[in-house]
């Protein structure tokens, strides 16, 4: 389509916005409301421009203009939003005009009104819209000669932000994020004309996606209340990189002022998190800041950990291992380490000459589907089977599956980048419910937006695969009780469920961390998703769990896996692992020769440890992390001030040295050697938004089986948005949601005399557990949920009710 | 992270199912949370106001969060989310009104009866509103009592109106139109205070 801003034509795709035509032309206009990602909706009037477009006979021929011969432009008698605007073949769109210009002006001067221009005192300042716009397009001059409108300054909306009402300027971006985004529509307008104000009666906002209306909100009226006043926009070092908090490597800027993380903001990747991130990828950062961070080396000498130097500290490894046979020693490292980490321990463990290496935690399948989909397969999905708890999981693929459900296909970028009036998206669209099934054994939220929501009973994943494999196998196969138990289905049910993923054009089934703590299960799980036709999405525990398999750091042999090192090794080096949490492992630690414990704080393993290093903790990292569909993803140190403090390439260096040898994975230059030569990919230059690279035959190292855990319990270790073993030292966060949960069926809380708001500890398999009680009718009777922890993954586990201890019951009932 | 709330009171249609059925019934089942408004009505108008635990059940009964009804309820000033007194006083204050000095209005009614816009008096017999155009401009300025409107209200007889409310009884309307109809010779001259009274 023929377009004309101002000078310069363009030829763009029909549906096309005028606002969208003016910046692919390299021009520009203000704008407030409109919102990448989110519908236009023509609400702050910022944009307008003069529009004009030539009318066609009847007889289809162009009206022309006598005196210049071209068709005749007839423009509209009034300004034009152009963001509500959509193109037409030899539209003109002028944006520069005295006309255009007066229009501007007297939008800013409108919409300062009642705006309190206490940008001195304003977080936002610096990088603020209405600020930068008004500087832009308005003329310094108000006659507004009046009182302004006061409300509130400093309202908590929830723990982690913080509302100015007199700073909103009602450009709706907010309210229409709830509904549109991650669909709970917890803000909206109060009140109207002057007085309308946000607000909710849905206190503390519940949702895991809250943070997001921080980055957008045009002012500073939504503000993140964890780094309120902490420092100015032009003070931050912005470190663009990917987030760890979970496997989906959602694009983060982490802003570090002084060698501290004041707060992390979405950054932009269109074929992950477009520009969303959850709570827990957001403000889940604080505990990097604790003032117990470990800055040192400590060595044991006379049975007492003492600061020690680097060189001291690896000469003392260095010689208590000349002592051991080098395959005696264990080498673990979390499952968030980066790639060139992974190159690191798989150095070392070949320079000791041992088979004892793996990341953990690990499920017993392979996250390595054959028929991997990616994160878009998924956004375009026309059925979705999700077993799990994605929402807490893998806040990103909640978000792309509800995507699907609008049905709206991901925009074509134009040369500006994301289009930002996509005029195919709409406030209240209608969704597809019906395309999507969840199951779970308990409530979990994305529930409330499937048209199928199962729950099975839990362990009972393979169970649940088996039955509709069967009904894959056979459309007309009954489904026998203990089936329908199995799947929480009647047969019609599971026949209608299995019938639409088989017919569809592009299913995905997506495997939350419970469909693969067992073998069993993802097998099942994975010949029924064959059997359909579907793709398979595998959610890995851990920001690097496919790459750390796709790598290879593993054993040798099963037995030789992290349990078997915790066991059988006499020497272990652990990187950001806690075993000791484990009362009965911490008695086997004490016992080994050598202990060496990298880690950020002092955790139960390091008190036990002959040497701690000191870590670099995952924002402190330059590296390159696998997301679950496979895509490389740079990972930025931002400048974080953290002592001595290196990640396990640095430890790779230092130990090497004191050995006598130049270990590969020495430095994360060298990692990325022996990483160019394994993928062929050059490390240094991974572009922002990753690599996906589709090469065929893609498959592990070796396929191997973790440890299986229990198939029964009466508690469900289940994932957390908000990470357990940070959440204490995550202040906001840790308020947020309420603590790490226990959720107990009222029933079992009256049984256990346990009541809303108290705070227990109990004893979850080996491992002493704090949590807050949450009382619900979303887990079944005789079924408790506590987050995962790394050394305590998802699963089934046996908590000794007996073991409840009640430190403290809060005042305030929470839930 | 989204909990159900328990409910401490019992829902306001537990005893009313017939007439919720009725309510919904009006509406296609995709266009469930346009029976938010008629909903609303009911529980106002027996319950004088709509807390927020009458929200959330709203809100699960068309299907949306307690925050969009709170928002629906507080585009109309005919909503409270507090009680109101016995005698809801509204003046309109939009520019018709404004105009014909609906400001002086208000403000006469705020020295009489103690209390600023949005109060209620500690007797609980009188609130205090300023609303936006109720949709009588022709006859303004426009004060509502409850579900009265009473029209072109001097200060004679916004004196008489409050005396009769404060007597506890809502004094009888006197029917006015706008200027279109009576004829503005007919109709009261602004401004100048006349009292029902005197004719
Ligand atoms: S709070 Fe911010 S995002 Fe929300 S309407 Fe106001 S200005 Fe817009
Ligand atoms: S009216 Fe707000 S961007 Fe167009
Ligand atoms: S302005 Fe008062 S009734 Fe319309």
């Amino acid at each position: 389509m023929k377009v004309r801003v101002n000078d310069v034509e363009l030829d763009l795709a029909p549906g096309t916005s005028a606002i969208d035509a003016v910046f692919a032309a390299g021009g520009d206009v203000p704008y407030f409301c409109s919102q990448e990602y989110m519908s236009p909706i023509g609400a702050c009037r910022m944009c307008l421009a003069q529009v004009g477009a030539p009318r066609k006979e009847r007889d289809g021929s162009w009206v022309m203009d006598e005196a210049t011969g071209q068709p005749k432009i007839f423009w509209f008698p009034n300004l034009m939003a152009t963001c509500t605007t959509q193109v037409m073949e030899g539209m003109v769109i002028d944006t520069l005009s005295e006309r255009v210009k007066t229009a501007q002006n007297g939008m800013v001067e409108f919409t300062l009104i009642n705006h309190p221009l206490d940008c001195p005192v304003c977080d936002k300042g610096g990088a603020c819209e209405l600020q930068d716009r008004s500087y832009e397009f308005g003329d310094g001059l108000s006659r507004f000669q009046f009182d302004k409108r006061h409300n509130e300054k400093h309202h908590p909306l929830s723990d982690l932000i913080t509302l100015d009402r007199e700073r909103c300027i009602q450009c709706k971006r907010c309210v229409r994020y709830f509904e549109e985004v991650p669909g709970d529509e917890v803000l909206d307008f109060i009140e109207r004309t002057a007085h309308t104000y946000i607000g909710t009666a849905d206190h503390g906002l519940p949702s895991n996606f809250t943070g997001n209306i921080a980055d957008i909100c045009p002012v500073g009226a939504l503000l993140d209340a964890s780094s309120r006043f902490r420092g100015r926009n032009w003070e931050y070092d912005h470190t663009r990189t990917t987030s760890m908090d979970d496997a989906t490597g959602a694009a983060i800027i982490v802003d570090a002022r002084t060698g501290r993380i004041e707060r992390i903001k979405a950054a932009l990747n269109p074929d992950v998190n477009k520009t969303w991130i959850d709570d827990g990828a957001r403000f889940g950062h604080e505990y990097v800041d604790s003032s117990d961070r470990l800055t040192t080396p400590l060595v044991r000498r006379q049975g007492k950990l003492e600061p020690a130097t680097w060189d001291e500290a690896t000469a003392f490894i260095a010689e208590r291992l000349k002592g051991l046979s080098g395959k005696d020693v264990g080498i673990a490292v979390r499952a968030d380490a980066t790639l060139e980490e992974g190159v690191a321990a798989m150095a070392l463990a070949e320079e000791l000459g041992t088979g004892q290496l793996d990341h953990a935690p690990r499920p017993a399948a392979t996250l390595i589907g054959n028929q991997t989909a990616t994160i878009t397969d998924l956004a375009t999905a026309d059925a979705i089977l999700v077993v799990g708890d994605l929402t807490e999981e893998a806040g990103i693929l909640d978000l792309r599956v509800k995507d699907a459900l609008k049905g709206v296909t991901p925009p074509t970028l134009m040369p500006h980048g994301v289009p930002i009036a996509d005029l195919r998206l709409k406030e209240r669209m209608p969704r597809r419910r019906e395309i999507l099934a969840v199951a779970a054994p308990y409530r979990v939220d994305l529930m409330r937006h499937a048209g199928t929501a199962v729950h099975y009973p839990a362990g009972g994943e393979a169970a649940f695969f088996r039955a509709l494999g069967k009904l894959a196998a056979d459309a007309n196969a009954v489904l026998v009780e203990a089936d329908e138990a199995a799947t929480g289905m009647s047969t019609a049910q599971a026949r209608a469920l299995v019938a639409r993923l088989g017919a569809a054009k592009q299913a995905v089934v997506v495997l939350g961390g419970l469909a693969l703590t067992r073998r069993e299960s993802a097998e099942a799980a994975r010949a029924f998703i064959k059997a359909v036709g579907a793709k398979e999405l595998a959610v890995g525990p851990m920001a690097n769990s496919y790459g750390l398999e796709l790598l290879g750091v593993l054993p040798s042999h099963e037995r030789y896996g992290y349990a078997g090192m915790l066991e059988g090794s006499k020497a272990l080096i652990l990187s950001h692992l806690d075993p000791a949490q484990d009362g009965e492992v911490a008695e086997r630690l004490r016992g080994k020769d050598l202990l060496v414990v990298h880690d950020i704080f002092m955790t139960e393993t390091a008190h036990l440890a002959d040497v701690v290093l000191p870590a670099a903790s995952v924002y402190e990292r330059d590296g390159t992390v696998v997301n679950l569909e496979g895509r490389f993803l740079p990972v930025r140190a931002a400048p974080v001030d953290a002592g001595s403090s290196t990640d396990l390439t640095g430890v790779a260096r230092a130990l090497g040295e004191a050995m006598g040898k130049r270990l590969e994975g020495r430095s994360v230059r060298s990692a990325r050697r022996v990483l160019k030569k394994r993928f062929d990919i050059d490390f240094a230059e991974l572009p922002d938004t990753g690599l996906l690279p589709r090469t065929k035959g893609r498959g592990p190292a070796k396929a191997l089986a973790g440890e299986a855990p229990a198939a029964t319990g009466n508690v469900l270790v289940v994932p957390s948005m908000a990470r357990a073993e940070y959440l204490s030292r995550n202040r906001h966060l840790a308020a947020a949601v309420g603590g790490n949960r226990l959720r107990v069926n009222p029933e079992d809380a009256a049984k256990h005399n346990l009541t809303a708001g108290a705070e227990v500890r109990l004893k979850v398999g080996g491992t002493w557990r704090q949590a807050v009680v949450h009382v619900t009718d979303g887990v079944p009777r005789g079924l408790m949920t506590i987050p995962s922890l790394p050394e305590q993954p998802v699963g089934l586990a046996q908590a000794d009710l007996a073991s409840i201890v009640v430190e403290q019951v809060r005042l305030e009932v929470a839930s | 992270m989204n909990e159900t709330h328990t409910h401490t009171q019992t829902p306001f249609f537990a005893d009313k199912q017939e007439k919720l059925a009725e309510i919904l019934s009006r509406y296609p089942a995709e266009g469930r949370r346009s029976a938010l408004m008629p909903l609303l009505w009911e529980v106002q108008r027996e319950e004088r106001y709509v807390s927020e635990e009458r929200m959330r059940e709203l809100a699960e009964i068309v299907g949306t969060t307690a925050t969009e009804v709170k928002g629906v309820m507080s585009f109309y000033s005919t909503y409270h989310d507090q009680p109101v007194g016995t005698f809801h006083i509204q003046v309109c204050s939009t520019l018709s009104c404004a105009l014909a000095g609906s400001d002086e209005l208000f403000d006469f009614l705020s020295n009489e009866l103690g209390i600023v816009n949005g109060e209620t008096t500690a007797d609980g017999r009188f609130s205090l509103q300023k609303v936006e155009c109720v949709g009588s401009c022709g006859t303004a300025p426009v004060v509502q009592v409850n579900d009265t409107y009473f029209e072109r209200v001097g200060r004679g007889r916004c004196q008489h109106l409050v005396d009769a409310l404060k007597q506890g009884e809502l004094p009888p309307v006197w029917r006015e139109r706008g200027g279109d109809t009576v004829g503005a010779a007919k109709a009261e001259p602004l401004q100048k205070p006349t009292d029902v009274r005197e004719g």
